[in-house]
Protein backbone atom coordinates (compact mmCIF):
# COMPACT_ATOMS: atom_id res chain seq x y z
CA UNK A 1 0.00 0.00 0.00
CA UNK A 2 1.12 3.74 -1.15
CA UNK A 3 2.37 5.74 1.47
CA UNK A 4 -0.14 8.31 0.58
CA UNK A 5 -3.36 6.00 0.33
CA UNK A 6 -2.25 4.76 4.04
CA UNK A 7 -2.82 8.37 4.87
CA UNK A 8 -5.89 9.30 3.37
CA UNK A 9 -7.49 5.80 5.01
CA UNK A 10 -5.86 7.49 8.31
CA UNK A 11 -7.74 10.81 8.03
CA UNK A 12 -10.46 8.92 6.66
CA UNK A 13 -11.08 6.95 9.87
CA UNK A 14 -10.23 9.65 12.40
CA UNK A 15 -13.23 12.02 10.37
CA UNK A 16 -15.69 9.20 10.78
CA UNK A 17 -14.93 8.22 14.33
CA UNK A 18 -15.00 11.27 15.26
CA UNK A 19 -18.37 12.25 13.86
CA UNK A 20 -19.43 8.96 15.52
CA UNK A 21 -17.89 10.08 19.15
CA UNK A 22 -20.65 13.17 18.58
CA UNK A 23 -17.44 14.91 17.92
CA UNK A 24 -16.68 17.64 15.28
CA UNK A 25 -14.21 16.30 12.04
CA UNK A 26 -12.86 18.17 9.27
CA UNK A 27 -15.90 17.97 7.50
CA UNK A 28 -18.92 15.67 7.51
CA UNK A 29 -18.27 11.98 6.47
CA UNK A 30 -19.96 10.24 3.37
CA UNK A 31 -20.98 6.56 4.53
CA UNK A 32 -22.99 5.41 1.91
CA UNK A 33 -24.67 1.87 2.48
CA UNK A 34 -24.69 0.53 -1.20
CA UNK A 35 -26.70 -2.28 -2.54
CA UNK A 36 -27.95 -2.83 -5.66
CA UNK A 37 -26.67 0.85 -6.33
CA UNK A 38 -23.28 -0.50 -7.16
CA UNK A 39 -23.75 -2.89 -9.27
CA UNK A 40 -25.88 -1.18 -11.38
CA UNK A 41 -22.80 1.64 -11.59
CA UNK A 42 -20.30 -0.88 -12.17
CA UNK A 43 -22.46 -2.65 -15.04
CA UNK A 44 -23.71 -5.99 -13.55
CA UNK A 45 -26.99 -7.38 -13.34
CA UNK A 46 -28.58 -8.33 -9.67
CA UNK A 47 -28.16 -12.16 -10.83
CA UNK A 48 -24.41 -11.53 -11.52
CA UNK A 49 -23.36 -9.62 -8.37
CA UNK A 50 -25.83 -11.94 -6.30
CA UNK A 51 -24.19 -15.42 -7.46
CA UNK A 52 -20.54 -14.37 -7.72
CA UNK A 53 -19.31 -12.45 -5.03
CA UNK A 54 -16.15 -11.85 -6.50
CA UNK A 55 -17.96 -9.56 -8.56
CA UNK A 56 -19.97 -7.98 -5.99
CA UNK A 57 -17.01 -6.83 -3.86
CA UNK A 58 -15.35 -5.15 -7.37
CA UNK A 59 -18.42 -3.34 -7.70
CA UNK A 60 -18.41 -2.00 -4.57
CA UNK A 61 -14.61 -1.53 -4.23
CA UNK A 62 -15.41 0.62 -7.91
CA UNK A 63 -18.26 2.19 -6.30
CA UNK A 64 -15.69 3.40 -3.28
CA UNK A 65 -12.85 4.39 -5.57
CA UNK A 66 -14.83 6.58 -7.71
CA UNK A 67 -16.91 8.23 -5.32
CA UNK A 68 -14.31 8.96 -2.60
CA UNK A 69 -16.98 7.74 -0.06
CA UNK A 70 -14.56 7.81 3.42
CA UNK A 71 -16.42 4.72 4.25
CA UNK A 72 -18.58 1.96 3.15
CA UNK A 73 -19.59 -1.68 3.80
CA UNK A 74 -17.52 -4.31 1.64
CA UNK A 75 -20.90 -5.81 0.27
CA UNK A 76 -24.70 -4.92 1.18
CA UNK A 77 -26.37 -7.70 -1.15
CA UNK A 78 -25.75 -10.04 1.16
CA UNK A 79 -27.49 -12.73 0.01
CA UNK A 80 -24.75 -14.84 -1.34
CA UNK A 81 -26.15 -17.15 -3.86
CA UNK A 82 -22.96 -19.88 -3.15
CA UNK A 83 -24.40 -19.99 0.40
CA UNK A 84 -28.05 -19.98 0.80
CA UNK A 85 -28.78 -22.17 -2.09
CA UNK A 86 -26.35 -24.53 -1.37
CA UNK A 87 -27.90 -24.59 2.20
CA UNK A 88 -31.46 -24.55 0.20
CA UNK A 89 -32.79 -21.81 2.03
CA UNK A 90 -36.48 -21.23 1.24
CA UNK A 91 -36.75 -17.79 2.14
CA UNK A 92 -35.20 -15.91 -0.56
CA UNK A 93 -36.18 -15.26 -3.67
CA UNK A 94 -32.95 -15.13 -6.11
CA UNK A 95 -32.25 -12.96 -8.87
CA UNK A 96 -31.63 -14.87 -11.99
CA UNK A 97 -33.81 -18.14 -10.55
CA UNK A 98 -37.36 -17.56 -9.18
CA UNK A 99 -36.71 -13.33 -10.13
CA UNK A 100 -35.80 -11.53 -12.77
CA UNK A 101 -31.94 -11.32 -14.02
CA UNK A 102 -32.70 -7.39 -13.12
CA UNK A 103 -34.35 -7.76 -9.72
CA UNK A 104 -33.05 -7.59 -6.27
CA UNK A 105 -33.08 -10.42 -4.08
CA UNK A 106 -36.53 -10.81 -1.65
CA UNK A 107 -37.00 -12.04 1.70
CA UNK A 108 -40.33 -14.15 1.88
CA UNK A 109 -41.90 -14.15 5.42
CA UNK A 110 -44.02 -16.56 7.02
CA UNK A 111 -47.32 -14.70 6.33
CA UNK A 112 -49.55 -17.14 8.49
CA UNK A 113 -49.48 -19.72 11.18
CA UNK A 114 -49.50 -22.79 9.12
CA UNK A 115 -46.27 -21.81 6.94
CA UNK A 116 -44.75 -20.04 10.53
CA UNK A 117 -40.49 -21.54 10.93
CA UNK A 118 -41.07 -21.75 14.31
CA UNK A 119 -44.99 -22.82 15.63
CA UNK A 120 -47.22 -21.34 18.28
CA UNK A 121 -46.59 -24.32 21.00
CA UNK A 122 -42.54 -23.99 20.53
CA UNK A 123 -41.91 -21.19 22.94
CA UNK A 124 -41.20 -23.59 25.57
CA UNK A 125 -38.75 -25.66 23.30
CA UNK A 126 -36.97 -22.56 21.93
CA UNK A 127 -36.64 -21.12 25.38
CA UNK A 128 -35.03 -24.11 26.90
CA UNK A 129 -31.98 -24.45 24.49
CA UNK A 130 -32.35 -21.67 21.75
CA UNK A 131 -29.16 -23.24 19.54
CA UNK A 132 -30.52 -26.80 19.75
CA UNK A 133 -34.58 -25.39 18.73
CA UNK A 134 -32.47 -23.53 15.97
CA UNK A 135 -30.35 -26.53 14.58
CA UNK A 136 -33.18 -29.33 14.94
CA UNK A 137 -36.53 -27.54 13.94
CA UNK A 138 -35.79 -23.95 12.67
CA UNK A 139 -32.85 -25.11 10.23
CA UNK A 140 -34.77 -28.41 8.41
CA UNK A 141 -37.68 -26.11 7.99
CA UNK A 142 -35.89 -23.48 6.53
CA UNK A 143 -33.81 -25.65 4.01
CA UNK A 144 -35.09 -27.39 1.20
CA UNK A 145 -32.56 -29.95 2.00
CA UNK A 146 -31.83 -30.79 5.84
CA UNK A 147 -34.33 -33.58 7.09
CA UNK A 148 -36.16 -33.08 10.57
CA UNK A 149 -34.68 -34.55 13.64
CA UNK A 150 -35.38 -38.04 13.64
CA UNK A 151 -36.25 -38.64 10.04
CA UNK A 152 -33.23 -40.80 7.79
CA UNK A 153 -30.64 -38.96 6.79
CA UNK A 154 -30.06 -38.35 3.05
CA UNK A 155 -26.43 -37.66 0.70
CA UNK A 156 -28.75 -33.75 -0.03
CA UNK A 157 -28.72 -33.62 4.07
CA UNK A 158 -25.31 -33.94 4.35
CA UNK A 159 -24.15 -31.75 2.00
CA UNK A 160 -25.99 -29.04 2.84
CA UNK A 161 -24.42 -29.07 6.54
CA UNK A 162 -21.01 -29.11 4.78
CA UNK A 163 -21.30 -26.97 1.71
CA UNK A 164 -23.18 -24.52 3.86
CA UNK A 165 -20.43 -24.22 6.12
CA UNK A 166 -17.37 -23.90 3.70
CA UNK A 167 -19.41 -21.67 1.58
CA UNK A 168 -19.88 -19.50 4.99
CA UNK A 169 -16.08 -19.55 5.72
CA UNK A 170 -15.65 -18.80 2.26
CA UNK A 171 -17.60 -15.71 2.64
CA UNK A 172 -16.19 -14.03 5.25
CA UNK A 173 -12.90 -14.98 3.90
CA UNK A 174 -13.14 -13.26 1.04
CA UNK A 175 -14.88 -10.06 2.99
CA UNK A 176 -11.78 -9.66 5.00
CA UNK A 177 -9.62 -9.64 1.72
CA UNK A 178 -12.58 -6.94 0.23
CA UNK A 179 -12.07 -4.75 3.85
CA UNK A 180 -7.94 -4.83 3.03
CA UNK A 181 -8.61 -4.50 -0.75
CA UNK A 182 -10.67 -1.15 0.07
CA UNK A 183 -7.94 -0.22 2.17
CA UNK A 184 -5.18 -0.42 -0.08
CA UNK A 185 -6.95 0.35 -3.14
CA UNK A 186 -9.16 3.65 -2.27
CA UNK A 187 -8.37 3.98 1.40
CA UNK A 188 -11.42 3.11 2.56
CA UNK A 189 -12.77 2.16 5.84
CA UNK A 190 -14.81 -0.51 6.07
CA UNK A 191 -17.81 1.39 8.04
CA UNK A 192 -19.25 -1.73 10.18
CA UNK A 193 -18.18 -4.90 11.90
CA UNK A 194 -20.54 -7.36 14.07
CA UNK A 195 -23.99 -7.80 14.35
CA UNK A 196 -27.24 -8.90 15.88
CA UNK A 197 -30.82 -8.32 15.78
CA UNK A 198 -33.42 -7.22 18.81
CA UNK A 199 -34.36 -10.56 19.99
CA UNK A 200 -38.27 -9.52 19.27
CA UNK A 201 -37.51 -8.39 15.50
CA UNK A 202 -35.62 -12.16 15.33
CA UNK A 203 -38.86 -13.69 16.48
CA UNK A 204 -41.02 -12.02 13.88
CA UNK A 205 -38.33 -12.15 11.29
CA UNK A 206 -37.11 -15.57 10.99
CA UNK A 207 -39.02 -17.56 13.84
CA UNK A 208 -42.69 -17.11 13.88
CA UNK A 209 -43.64 -14.23 11.14
CA UNK A 210 -44.58 -11.05 12.20
CA UNK A 211 -48.47 -11.84 12.03
CA UNK A 212 -47.98 -14.85 13.92
CA UNK A 213 -46.50 -13.22 16.40
CA UNK A 214 -48.60 -10.05 16.85
CA UNK A 215 -51.58 -12.91 17.89
CA UNK A 216 -48.83 -13.86 20.25
CA UNK A 217 -48.24 -10.89 21.98
CA UNK A 218 -51.95 -10.77 22.78
CA UNK A 219 -52.57 -14.84 23.54
CA UNK A 220 -49.40 -15.27 25.39
CA UNK A 221 -47.46 -12.68 26.00
CA UNK A 222 -45.42 -14.13 28.32
CA UNK A 223 -43.78 -16.74 26.17
CA UNK A 224 -43.26 -13.70 23.41
CA UNK A 225 -40.80 -11.91 26.73
CA UNK A 226 -39.34 -14.92 27.64
CA UNK A 227 -38.16 -15.94 24.22
CA UNK A 228 -36.58 -12.75 24.02
CA UNK A 229 -35.32 -13.16 27.06
CA UNK A 230 -33.70 -16.60 26.14
CA UNK A 231 -32.37 -15.03 22.75
CA UNK A 232 -30.76 -12.11 24.63
CA UNK A 233 -27.11 -13.94 25.34
CA UNK A 234 -26.90 -15.16 21.79
CA UNK A 235 -27.21 -11.75 20.33
CA UNK A 236 -24.97 -10.13 22.44
CA UNK A 237 -22.50 -13.61 21.82
CA UNK A 238 -22.89 -13.15 18.22
CA UNK A 239 -22.03 -9.39 18.27
CA UNK A 240 -19.01 -9.55 19.99
CA UNK A 241 -18.30 -12.41 18.25
CA UNK A 242 -18.24 -10.45 15.20
CA UNK A 243 -17.17 -6.89 16.08
CA UNK A 244 -13.97 -4.72 15.58
CA UNK A 245 -11.80 -5.37 18.38
CA UNK A 246 -10.08 -2.49 18.10
CA UNK A 247 -13.47 -0.94 18.64
CA UNK A 248 -13.27 1.62 16.44
CA UNK A 249 -15.98 0.97 14.04
CA UNK A 250 -19.38 -0.01 15.13
CA UNK A 251 -21.54 -2.91 15.80
CA UNK A 252 -24.89 -2.87 13.76
CA UNK A 253 -28.29 -3.72 14.87
CA UNK A 254 -30.89 -3.64 12.00
CA UNK A 255 -34.24 -2.68 13.51
CA UNK A 256 -37.10 -3.07 11.62
CA UNK A 257 -40.30 -3.51 13.78
CA UNK A 258 -39.71 -1.84 16.47
CA UNK A 259 -41.34 1.21 15.31
CA UNK A 260 -45.46 2.15 14.12
CA UNK A 261 -47.42 0.85 12.46
CA UNK A 262 -45.81 -2.59 13.61
CA UNK A 263 -45.61 -2.16 17.14
CA UNK A 264 -47.40 0.62 19.22
CA UNK A 265 -44.83 2.66 21.82
CA UNK A 266 -46.05 0.39 24.35
CA UNK A 267 -45.85 -2.42 22.87
CA UNK A 268 -42.33 -1.46 21.79
CA UNK A 269 -41.71 -0.87 25.70
CA UNK A 270 -42.76 -4.41 26.67
CA UNK A 271 -41.47 -6.23 24.06
CA UNK A 272 -38.74 -4.64 22.16
CA UNK A 273 -37.38 -2.39 24.16
CA UNK A 274 -36.36 -4.06 27.73
CA UNK A 275 -33.39 -6.76 25.80
CA UNK A 276 -32.66 -4.52 23.03
CA UNK A 277 -31.32 -1.58 25.27
CA UNK A 278 -29.95 -4.13 27.57
CA UNK A 279 -27.56 -5.43 24.74
CA UNK A 280 -27.21 -1.77 23.46
CA UNK A 281 -26.05 -1.04 27.51
CA UNK A 282 -23.85 -4.88 27.79
CA UNK A 283 -21.83 -3.65 24.18
CA UNK A 284 -20.99 -0.33 25.55
CA UNK A 285 -19.83 -1.13 28.65
CA UNK A 286 -17.59 -3.17 27.08
CA UNK A 287 -16.65 -0.58 24.64
CA UNK A 288 -17.93 -1.05 21.69
CA UNK A 289 -20.14 1.47 19.85
CA UNK A 290 -23.66 0.56 18.07
CA UNK A 291 -25.19 1.44 14.63
CA UNK A 292 -28.61 1.59 15.94
CA UNK A 293 -29.88 1.33 12.03
CA UNK A 294 -33.66 2.56 12.55
CA UNK A 295 -35.11 1.46 9.67
CA UNK A 296 -38.68 3.22 9.12
CA UNK A 297 -40.52 6.11 11.50
CA UNK A 298 -39.06 5.89 15.06
CA UNK A 299 -40.48 9.56 15.82
CA UNK A 300 -42.74 7.84 18.79
CA UNK A 301 -39.84 5.85 20.09
CA UNK A 302 -37.20 8.69 20.46
CA UNK A 303 -37.72 9.05 24.47
CA UNK A 304 -36.49 5.47 24.83
CA UNK A 305 -33.65 6.00 22.50
CA UNK A 306 -32.56 8.88 24.76
CA UNK A 307 -32.39 6.33 27.68
CA UNK A 308 -29.14 5.23 25.96
CA UNK A 309 -25.89 5.95 27.53
CA UNK A 310 -24.19 8.91 26.19
CA UNK A 311 -21.92 7.64 22.72
CA UNK A 312 -23.18 4.94 22.86
CA UNK A 313 -24.95 4.81 19.98
CA UNK A 314 -24.99 6.10 16.21
CA UNK A 315 -28.95 6.73 15.16
CA UNK A 316 -29.74 6.37 11.91
CA UNK A 317 -32.24 7.96 10.52
CA UNK A 318 -34.38 6.23 7.69
CA UNK A 319 -37.84 8.06 7.74
CA UNK A 320 -37.61 9.53 10.96
CA UNK A 321 -37.47 13.24 11.66
CA UNK A 322 -34.15 13.86 11.55
CA UNK A 323 -34.47 17.15 13.03
CA UNK A 324 -36.77 15.73 15.58
CA UNK A 325 -34.02 13.59 16.55
CA UNK A 326 -31.62 15.88 16.55
CA UNK A 327 -33.41 17.92 18.84
CA UNK A 328 -34.14 15.08 21.04
CA UNK A 329 -30.83 13.59 21.36
CA UNK A 330 -28.63 15.38 19.24
CA UNK A 331 -26.44 16.54 22.35
CA UNK A 332 -25.95 12.79 23.32
CA UNK A 333 -25.75 11.02 19.90
CA UNK A 334 -24.10 11.02 16.26
CA UNK A 335 -27.20 10.92 13.43
CA UNK A 336 -26.06 9.55 9.88
CA UNK A 337 -28.22 9.25 7.16
CA UNK A 338 -31.33 10.72 6.86
CA UNK A 339 -31.43 11.53 2.77
CA UNK A 340 -34.30 9.71 1.71
CA UNK A 341 -34.35 7.01 -0.85
CA UNK A 342 -37.11 8.02 -2.41
CA UNK A 343 -35.55 11.51 -3.49
CA UNK A 344 -31.97 9.51 -5.03
CA UNK A 345 -34.28 7.46 -6.84
CA UNK A 346 -36.84 10.23 -8.20
CA UNK A 347 -35.70 14.03 -7.52
CA UNK A 348 -32.97 15.62 -9.35
CA UNK A 349 -29.17 16.36 -8.13
CA UNK A 350 -30.57 20.85 -7.51
CA UNK A 351 -33.06 18.65 -4.97
CA UNK A 352 -31.02 16.34 -3.59
CA UNK A 353 -27.91 19.41 -2.93
CA UNK A 354 -30.87 21.50 -1.67
CA UNK A 355 -31.98 18.45 0.96
CA UNK A 356 -28.49 17.55 1.87
CA UNK A 357 -27.91 21.59 2.82
CA UNK A 358 -30.64 21.56 4.95
CA UNK A 359 -29.75 18.37 6.56
CA UNK A 360 -26.14 19.90 7.41
CA UNK A 361 -27.30 23.00 8.46
CA UNK A 362 -29.90 21.23 10.41
CA UNK A 363 -28.58 18.81 12.62
CA UNK A 364 -24.29 18.90 11.65
CA UNK A 365 -23.48 22.44 12.73
CA UNK A 366 -21.27 20.84 16.01
CA UNK A 367 -20.11 17.68 14.26
CA UNK A 368 -21.89 14.35 15.02
CA UNK A 369 -23.65 13.80 12.01
CA UNK A 370 -22.85 11.57 9.31
CA UNK A 371 -23.90 11.82 5.95
CA UNK A 372 -25.68 9.13 4.26
CA UNK A 373 -28.81 8.06 2.36
CA UNK A 374 -32.36 6.95 4.58
CA UNK A 375 -31.70 3.43 4.49
CA UNK A 376 -29.31 0.90 2.03
CA UNK A 377 -29.67 2.12 -1.67
CA UNK A 378 -30.33 -0.06 -4.38
CA UNK A 379 -30.21 0.12 -8.42
CA UNK A 380 -33.47 2.75 -8.33
CA UNK A 381 -31.07 5.43 -6.94
CA UNK A 382 -29.94 7.59 -9.57
CA UNK A 383 -25.85 7.50 -10.26
CA UNK A 384 -26.40 11.35 -10.89
CA UNK A 385 -28.39 11.91 -7.58
CA UNK A 386 -25.61 10.01 -5.51
CA UNK A 387 -22.58 11.67 -6.81
CA UNK A 388 -24.77 14.87 -5.94
CA UNK A 389 -25.03 13.72 -2.60
CA UNK A 390 -21.26 13.39 -2.18
CA UNK A 391 -20.08 16.16 -4.19
CA UNK A 392 -22.15 18.54 -2.05
CA UNK A 393 -21.21 16.94 1.07
CA UNK A 394 -17.22 17.20 0.45
CA UNK A 395 -17.62 21.09 -0.62
CA UNK A 396 -20.33 22.12 1.86
CA UNK A 397 -19.78 19.83 4.53
CA UNK A 398 -16.04 21.44 5.95
CA UNK A 399 -15.86 22.94 9.49
CA UNK B 1 -33.59 -10.66 32.79
CA UNK B 2 -31.11 -13.14 34.35
CA UNK B 3 -29.59 -15.92 32.80
CA UNK B 4 -31.67 -18.68 32.72
CA UNK B 5 -30.22 -21.27 35.08
CA UNK B 6 -28.89 -24.35 33.66
CA UNK B 7 -29.05 -23.06 30.24
CA UNK B 8 -26.60 -23.49 27.77
CA UNK B 9 -23.74 -20.74 27.49
CA UNK B 10 -24.17 -18.65 24.79
CA UNK B 11 -21.09 -20.09 22.19
CA UNK B 12 -21.66 -23.87 23.13
CA UNK B 13 -23.67 -26.06 21.26
CA UNK B 14 -22.56 -29.28 22.68
CA UNK B 15 -21.13 -28.53 26.61
CA UNK B 16 -17.57 -30.14 27.19
CA UNK B 17 -19.44 -31.99 30.79
CA UNK B 18 -21.68 -34.20 28.00
CA UNK B 19 -18.34 -34.88 25.34
CA UNK B 20 -16.50 -35.92 28.14
CA UNK B 21 -19.33 -38.66 28.28
CA UNK B 22 -18.25 -40.19 25.12
CA UNK B 23 -14.18 -40.65 26.32
CA UNK B 24 -14.01 -43.62 28.25
CA UNK B 25 -10.46 -42.86 29.21
CA UNK B 26 -8.30 -39.25 28.22
CA UNK B 27 -5.13 -40.64 28.77
CA UNK B 28 -3.01 -36.96 28.23
CA UNK B 29 -3.67 -33.77 29.01
CA UNK B 30 -7.90 -33.30 29.27
CA UNK B 31 -7.17 -29.72 29.35
CA UNK B 32 -5.90 -29.92 25.33
CA UNK B 33 -9.01 -31.94 24.46
CA UNK B 34 -11.33 -30.07 25.82
CA UNK B 35 -9.78 -26.36 24.88
CA UNK B 36 -9.47 -27.86 21.03
CA UNK B 37 -13.31 -29.80 21.41
CA UNK B 38 -14.68 -25.79 22.78
CA UNK B 39 -13.41 -23.63 20.26
CA UNK B 40 -14.16 -25.75 16.78
CA UNK B 41 -17.81 -26.19 19.02
CA UNK B 42 -18.12 -22.60 18.92
CA UNK B 43 -17.38 -22.51 15.37
CA UNK B 44 -20.36 -24.57 14.55
CA UNK B 45 -22.61 -22.48 17.23
CA UNK B 46 -21.51 -18.79 14.87
CA UNK B 47 -22.48 -20.93 11.96
CA UNK B 48 -25.92 -21.76 13.21
CA UNK B 49 -26.73 -18.23 14.73
CA UNK B 50 -25.03 -16.37 11.75
CA UNK B 51 -27.66 -18.30 9.28
CA UNK B 52 -30.29 -16.79 11.35
CA UNK B 53 -28.89 -13.07 12.15
CA UNK B 54 -26.70 -12.40 9.28
CA UNK B 55 -28.48 -14.92 6.39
Amino acid sequence: MSEEMEKLYQERLTRYVTAMRNEKPDRVPIRPFAAEFAAKYAGYTCQEVTHDIDLAFAAMRKCAADFNWDATVGNMVYVWTGLVDAFGMKYYTIPGIDASPDSAFQYLEPPDEENAFMKEDEYDELIADPTAFLANVWMPRISRYVGAKGEPTSYRNNLAWLKGGMAMLTYFQKFGEQNSLLRTESGTVSAIAGIFKAPFDIIADKLRGYRPLCVDIHRQPEKVIAATEALMPHMLFHAMATADPEKKVPITVWLHRGCAPFLSPDAFEKFQWPTLKKIIEDLWAQGHQILFYAEGNWNGNLKYISELPEKSIIFQVDKTDIFAAHREFGDKFCLSGGIPNDLLAFGTPDEVRSYCKKVIDGVARDGGYIMDAGAIFQDDAKIENVKAMTEFTVEYGVY
Amino acid sequence: MAEQEGAIKPGVCIPWQEQRKEYPQIMGDEKIVRKVWEEVDTLAYLYIWACLIQF
